[in-house]
């Protein structure tokens, strides 16, 4: 499939990963829906892509909301017509272990709550299913080629303080082996699906962290900097075009690795 | 260029090279895109058109509360009663809009 005259949508597409992506696909001729929870980062990113002389809609939306999900759809259909690929980017992070130590006594002294572990589950699992089945859904009864692009991470792995965060990652990662078996068991031919995992990447939420904290996650990355958005946007941008791409994730981390030098 | 009202919100369409922007007033005076480079080769007639429905779409109406209308309390002595805002363009008199009531329970 060409990235020139498809038609685009990207949740999470007013920050960090998600703008990368839209501005990638506006570059190279799609024609975009940014949808996001922020409007004013919607304005300005559909602003950008007006002055990149592209075709862009801006939809305020929030994943976890099905009745939003339909909407953002039904939108991006009723302005350009058609919908060929989706890129679930809306992602959030709500860390903490699962249980904190009191120092003296050793016995638990807090638990990690229902809303830190609800709220990324909702966001970071349900919001992607939900964007992949109602895209798909438009794209098997509108008859158009497609591609579903859930965005997992590279800590699927099962990351330290992250059990919310690996969980909905490990089974955001997993989606395109189901998704794909069972459109080949409906006879769906048109519509392909590829995960990306993301190493650490210079995102707003990254390059605002605590620089030493940062310095040492560097210290892991062979690569030895951030992944670039705009790195993981040109792999999305390739997965489309690359059709023999189907039913796997594909990671860029920049070579990130355990200390002492297991790629993870 | 075409305007128009929705929602409390006022959108203009305009006309770029053979497409159209669709711009939106911001509360604090200034605006915002909600579609740029749309509907390319229509007339101004056939964009405002696709142009009012899609917004009618991504902009989902909600129920916005009137009033209270804190400038124009009613008074006991020194107590203040504030009643809803009827100079709100969304508040519905009971008179105008009785017809779509039904009249049995
Ligand atoms: N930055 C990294 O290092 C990294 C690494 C691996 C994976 N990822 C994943 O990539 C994706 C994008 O991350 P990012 O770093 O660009 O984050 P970001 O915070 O810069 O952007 C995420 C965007 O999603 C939007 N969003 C959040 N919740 C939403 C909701 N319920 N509905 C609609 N929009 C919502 C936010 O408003 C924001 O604009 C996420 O899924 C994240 O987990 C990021």
């Amino acid at each position: 499939m060409e990235i020139k005259g498809s038609v685009a949508l990207v949740t999470g597409g007013g920050n960090g990963i998600g703008e990368a992506v839209v501005k990638h696909f506006a570059r190279h001729g799609a024609r975009v829906a940014v949808v996001d929870m922020v409007q004013k980062n919607i304005d300005r990113v559909v602003k950008d892509i007006k002055d990149l002389g592209g075709e862009a809609i801006g939809i305020q939306a929030n994943v976890t909301s099905e009745a939003d999900i339909a909407r953002m759809i039904k939108g991006t259909v009723e302005a350009f017509g058609k919908l060929n690929i989706a890129v679930a980017c809306a992602g959030i992070i709500r860390d903490g272990t699962m249980l904190s130590l009191d120092k003296e006594t050793g016995k638990v002294s807090k638990k990690l709550g229902l809303d830190k572990w609800q709220a990324v589950i909702d966001t970071n699992l349900t919001g992607t299913f939900l964007t992949m089945r109602d895209a798909a859904e438009a794209m098997v009864n509108g008859g158009w080629e497609g591609l579903l692009v859930p965005i997992s991470s590279v800590n699927k792995v099962g990351q330290v303080g992250q059990i919310n965060y690996s969980s909905a990652k490990v089974a955001d990662a997993l989606m395109p082996k189901t998704i794909v078996g069972e459109f080949l068991m409906r006879g769906i031919r048109n519509i392909r699906c590829v995960a990306i995992a993301p190493g650490y990447t210079a995102t707003p939420m990254l390059t605002g962290m605590n620089q030493d904290a940062l310095k040492a996650i560097l210290e892991d990355v062979h690569l030895g900097r951030l992944v670039a958005p705009e790195e993981i946007a040109s792999i999305i941008g390739h997965c489309v075009e690359n059709e023999a791409l189907n039913a796997t994730t594909i990671e860029i981390t920049g070579g990130l690795c355990y200390p002492k030098g297991i790629a993870k | 260029m075409h305007s128009f009202s929705y929602n409390d919100m006022q959108f203009s369409v305009e006309k770029r090279d053979d497409r159209w922007d669709i711009s939106y007033q911001l509360p604090n005076g200034s605006s915002a895109l909600a579609g740029a480079g749309l509907f390319a080769g229509l007339q101004e007639s056939e964009a405002a058109a696709r142009a009012l429905a899609l917004i009618k779409t991504i902009f989902p109406v909600g129920i916005r509360s009137v009033g209270p209308d804190v400038t124009h309390p009613n008074t006991i002595g020194d107590l203040k009663i504030v009643g809803p805002d009827v100079t709100h363009p969304n508040f519905i008199y009971w008179n105008k809009d009785s017809v779509s009531c039904p009249k049995v329970l």
